[in-house]
């Protein structure tokens, strides 16, 4: 309570500041009840709160213009830096289109996929169509391929596939290899046989052509004496 | 008799592909098997199951369902479409893409209004049936799992629904689903993995049987939503199922390659408890059995190990008859192998490429039955890659190596060969007419001047070839009206007649000369399975399904003397005993009374100077006729002279140098190429 009448007091000491300085000093050192409170007029404490309110809204607007112009420069800078990073634009450009001629990507949108592809295949009629790899060297070590196509099944085919092949053949599914299969057959037959070998035909087959090269120099070297 | 040379190849790398699915098409009385490589074979089960037809199929096109609506053909697959496929033109018809992710399952209800899809997002599509195509009608309740099979109750009001770890019975008018049937897991480990119900059937008394991937077959009340019983079957998992018609018996194919049945008979005769009780247990594959089909009297399976199996049930059919025998469907029907008679070229044929290899030469001599040593080894000329996705449907060589042709439902490419010694040229010939569409057969005249190709609405389209142009010559129509597509062409040596051979068992020759219809040859009952025309006598040679020999003169236009008398005595039983059908019929230039036919396991010389078998002498006389003296010989021996010698024939031919050409395929290569089987353990191994 005495903090308010003294806050008051302090107040009315600011406002009759500018007009009675001595009063004022009258004022503050006695701070008496003796005396009646100061008449303010309505217009003059309007004009106060309102002076207040635009003071305070300026410093709001000013901070907000501060923040404003402090974001703008930042993403600036990021821009720049984005820039500095991607490849150069006829090359993205070159690859894009590639990969759309080619390509037939499919999700679960798969009908506005192509909507799409054909939207952007229409607005390049006359760019180069490349299929097939395509490789570009930029400075630096890097280079630019187009990924090898797959086959046109798309991600939920390949999905199902695998869990047909997963639980047909995955584990625990208890499988065992044809040769073995055979074999047993061989022992449980009515004509008991020897267990199946299977060979890979292609094995060393460099060694084999180079061995029938030799074979026939010596069959001809054993022909030239005899003849 | 006559001594060959023999040309043993082996090297065709062929590889069948697995069996997916199967439907069958009881009016018609057609069996529709779909593969791995999604291609669909159609088979004449009245016909001693002749591959009548073959779509072929297409990189990505995975076939998971099949099923028939009157005379049409649907398939449904993992890529998520379902294809209408046009039988006279033998290629994909329609295609509507479901917009569910992959098709696991597709069935027609009873009426043969409404196709229902079980999709890989828990979806039950249905689908109206239209006079052309099908049109999506609306979805059932989407569940939380995907949809592996369906079963349509007959009235058509419910439909059941095999998931994971449960079967959901839904109400087709409200599509709601009513009742949720939980199917308990494996033991031990399997315990922790949910349980697919790969097969499901629903029967009118409202029983539903599922077959799952823990090894049981389960009966449960539908109304009610109860398990009645349980039979384990085997250790892995109960792929498919199938309910005969009269609903009295189900049989269950197994990953062991087991095909077991279940009939719902009473304890005894004449009280009225009947169950399900588990009969018989057929051991018909070594690979997993993916689709099953129980007809009326057989039950035919097919699987992983690429062979049709077709098993007749003898409470069905008379015991020791021809059709009590089971039947192994191997090889195709088509010959895959071409040759160029006269440049001693052979041509391979692959659903993804074609090859062409130069045969070796031996200049030995020898007794018969000897191998020769090969101075020059076969080699490989041309690995031509298919352009596109479609598999390759035909292919054909010219009998002087220079032009090699393929067609597959979308082209028809046609290339100029240039082969001399140490140097090999392809040239492609572009811009080929536009007649030529819907190609499903290839042939080349014996000169090398035309190539033949059988087209849409049962026409011959004849093309004339040039160094390096080729010409439009002319269309060949016969007005007999039918639309069945021609799987047979065979130009005579003259180059006068032209014989084709359509699969609604007709024969029509044409006279090259004019252009135009020469006669069609009395419609006889069976599929003819190969035909040629006789070089000097112009007579016609066709041998159909049933394994009957016809021989026509088309000069005088009517049967001949050799064919009647072969008639009126008719073949040896064990002749007519053969399962597997004649593919192609050949001659001996330096014996025109000489026929050369083969199958997969026999390689027989007709000789029609001599007298026919009767029925009781024995057929396969080869080896006694060898041991016996001359004059007895000539007493003993008949007309058909068998060799078993070669095994898994694929092509048997006669060179122009007088030497067999002879391709084998062992099925011991086919067998170590197959997925894995399963591991089954067995006493004493």
């Amino acid at each position: 309570m005495a903090k308010k009448q003294r806050g008051k007091s302090s107040r009315l000491a600011e406002k009759t500041d500018s007009k009675e300085p001595t009063e004022d000093l009258n004022l503050v050192l006695d701070s008496s009840d003796d005396e009646a409170p100061e008449e303010v007029t309505f217009e003059d404490s309007k004009a106060r709160a309102l002076r207040n309110m635009k003071h305070a809204r300026d410093t709001a607007k000013r901070d907000r213009e501060l923040l404003k112009e402090k974001r703008r420069k930042r993403q600036e800078l990021f821009q720049e830096q984005k820039k500095r990073k991607l490849l150069p634009v006829d090359v993205l450009e070159e690859i894009d289109s590639a990969s759309s001629a080619v390509q037939k990507e499919s999700n679960d949108e798969a009908g506005e996929e192509e909507h799409e592809e054909d939207q952007r295949e229409e607005a390049r009629p006359k760019e180069r169509r490349n299929s097939g790899k395509l490789v570009r060297n930029l400075k630096g070590n890097y280079k630019v391929t187009t990924v090898k196509e797959r086959a046109a099944a798309s991600f939920q085919q390949r999905a199902a596939e695998q869990f047909l092949q997963s639980r047909m053949y995955g584990p625990g599914s208890c499988r065992t290899t044809n040769n073995e299969l055979l074999s047993l057959q061989n022992k449980k037959g009515l004509i008991k046989g020897a267990a199946v070998q299977f060979v890979k035909k292609d094995w060393a087959c460099k060694e084999k052509a180079k061995a029938e090269k030799i074979k026939k120099r010596w069959l001809h070297k054993q022909q030239i004496p005899s003849s | 008799m006559g001594e060959f040379k023999v040309h043993r190849v082996r090297f065709f790398d062929y590889m069948p592909s697995a069996i997916r699915a199967m439907a069958f098409n009881g009016s018609t009385e057609r069996l529709a098997v779909g593969r791995a490589d999604g291609a669909v074979d159609v088979f004449n089960s009245a016909d001693n199951y002749f591959q009548e037809k073959v779509i072929p199929g297409r990189d990505g096109r995975a076939i998971e369902a099949l099923c028939w609506v009157g005379r049409r053909l649907f398939s449904g697959g993992l890529n998520g479409e379902i294809i209408e496929y046009d039988l006279e033109n033998l290629r994909p018809k329609h295609n509507v893409e479901a917009y569910g992710g992959p098709i696991w399952t597709i069935s027609i209800n009873s009426q043969g209004t409404l196709l229902a899809a079980g999709c890989e997002d828990g979806t039950v599509k249905m689908f109206e049936i239209l006079e052309e195509g099908i049109q999506f009608q609306r979805n059932l309740d989407r569940q939380k799992g995907r949809i592996i099979s369906l079963s349509w109750h007959p009235s058509g009001d419910q439909i059941a629904a095999g998931m994971m770890d449960m079967i959901r019975i839904f109400h087709t008018e409200s599509g709601h689903a009513t009742h949720r049937l939980l199917v308990e897991r494996g033991v031990g480990t399997a315990k922790s993995q949910e349980v697919v119900v790969w097969s499901i059937v629903f029967l009118s008394n409202h029983t539903i049987i599922s077959g799952d991937s823990a090894g049981k077959v389960q009966i449960w009340d539908a109304l009610m939503g109860t398990l009645v019983s349980t039979h384990l079957v085997t250790k892995w998992d109960v792929l498919a199922l199938s309910a005969s018609q009269d609903e009295s018996s189900v049989i269950a194919g197994t990953s062991e390659g087991t095909v077991v049945q279940f009939q719902f008979i009473s304890s005894s005769v004449g009280r009225q408890d009947e169950q399900w009780v588990r009969t018989r247990t057929f051991k018909n594959h070594s690979h997993d059995v993916r689709a099953v089909v129980h007809t009326d009297t057989a039950v035919v399976s097919g699987g992983m190990d690429t062979q049709l199996t077709v098993r007749p049930l003898l409470d069905k059919v008379e015991k020791n008859t021809q059709e009590s025998s089971q039947r192994r469907i191997i090889f195709p029907h088509k010959s895959l192998v071409g040759c160029a008679k006269k440049a001693g070229l052979v041509l391979f044929q692959f659903p993804d490429h074609l090859e062409v290899w130069r045969l070796g030469e031996s200049d030995g001599h020898g007794k018969p039955g000897d191998s020769l040593t090969v101075k020059r080894k076969p080699e490989k000329l041309i690995q031509l890659k298919r352009k596109g996705e479609d598999h390759i449907c035909c292919s054909a060589l010219s009998p002087c190596g220079g032009w090699l042709v393929y067609s597959t439902v979308s082209s028809v490419r046609l290339y100029k060969l240039q082969l001399s010694s140490n140097n090999v040229s392809i040239n492609r010939v572009s811009k080929l007419p536009k007649e030529l569409r819907f190609v499903h057969q290839l042939c080349f005249s014996s000169d090398s001047s035309k190539l033949f190709a059988s087209s849409s609405q049962s026409s011959v389209v004849v093309v004339g070839l040039d160094q390096l142009e080729w010409k439009y010559l002319h269309t060949l129509r016969h007005k007999s009206g039918s639309m069945q597509p021609v799987h047979l062409l065979a130009p005579s040596e003259d180059g006068a007649w032209l014989a084709t051979a359509n699969t609604d068992c007709q024969i029509h020759v044409f006279n090259l000369r004019k252009l135009k219809l020469h006669c069609s040859l009395p419609v006889y009952g069976s599929c003819p399975t190969a035909m040629a025309i006789h070089p000097t006598s112009s007579y016609l040679v066709s041998v159909h399904a049933d394994q009957q020999i016809l021989e026509f003169s088309l000069k005088q236009k009517e049967y001949t003397e050799w064919s009647r008398k072969l008639q009126k005595q008719g073949l040896h039983p064990l002749w007519l005993q053969r399962d597997t059908p004649i593919t192609h019929v050949s001659f001996n230039p330096r014996n025109p009374a000489h026929l050369l036919l083969h199958d997969s396991y026999m390689f027989c010389i007709i000789d029609q100077s001599l007298p026919l078998p009767a029925a009781e002498t024995r057929l396969l006389n080869q080896m006694t006729l060898r041991s016996l003296p001359p004059p007895e010989r000539s007493r003993e021996s008949h007309a058909f002279k068998i060799c078993k010698f070669f095994q898994h024939i694929m092509f048997l031919d006669l060179m122009e140098d007088h030497s067999l050409v002879v391709v084998e395929r062992p099925l011991l290569d086919i067998v170590s190429r197959l997925p894995p089987p399963v591991r089954q353990k067995k006493f004493a191994t």
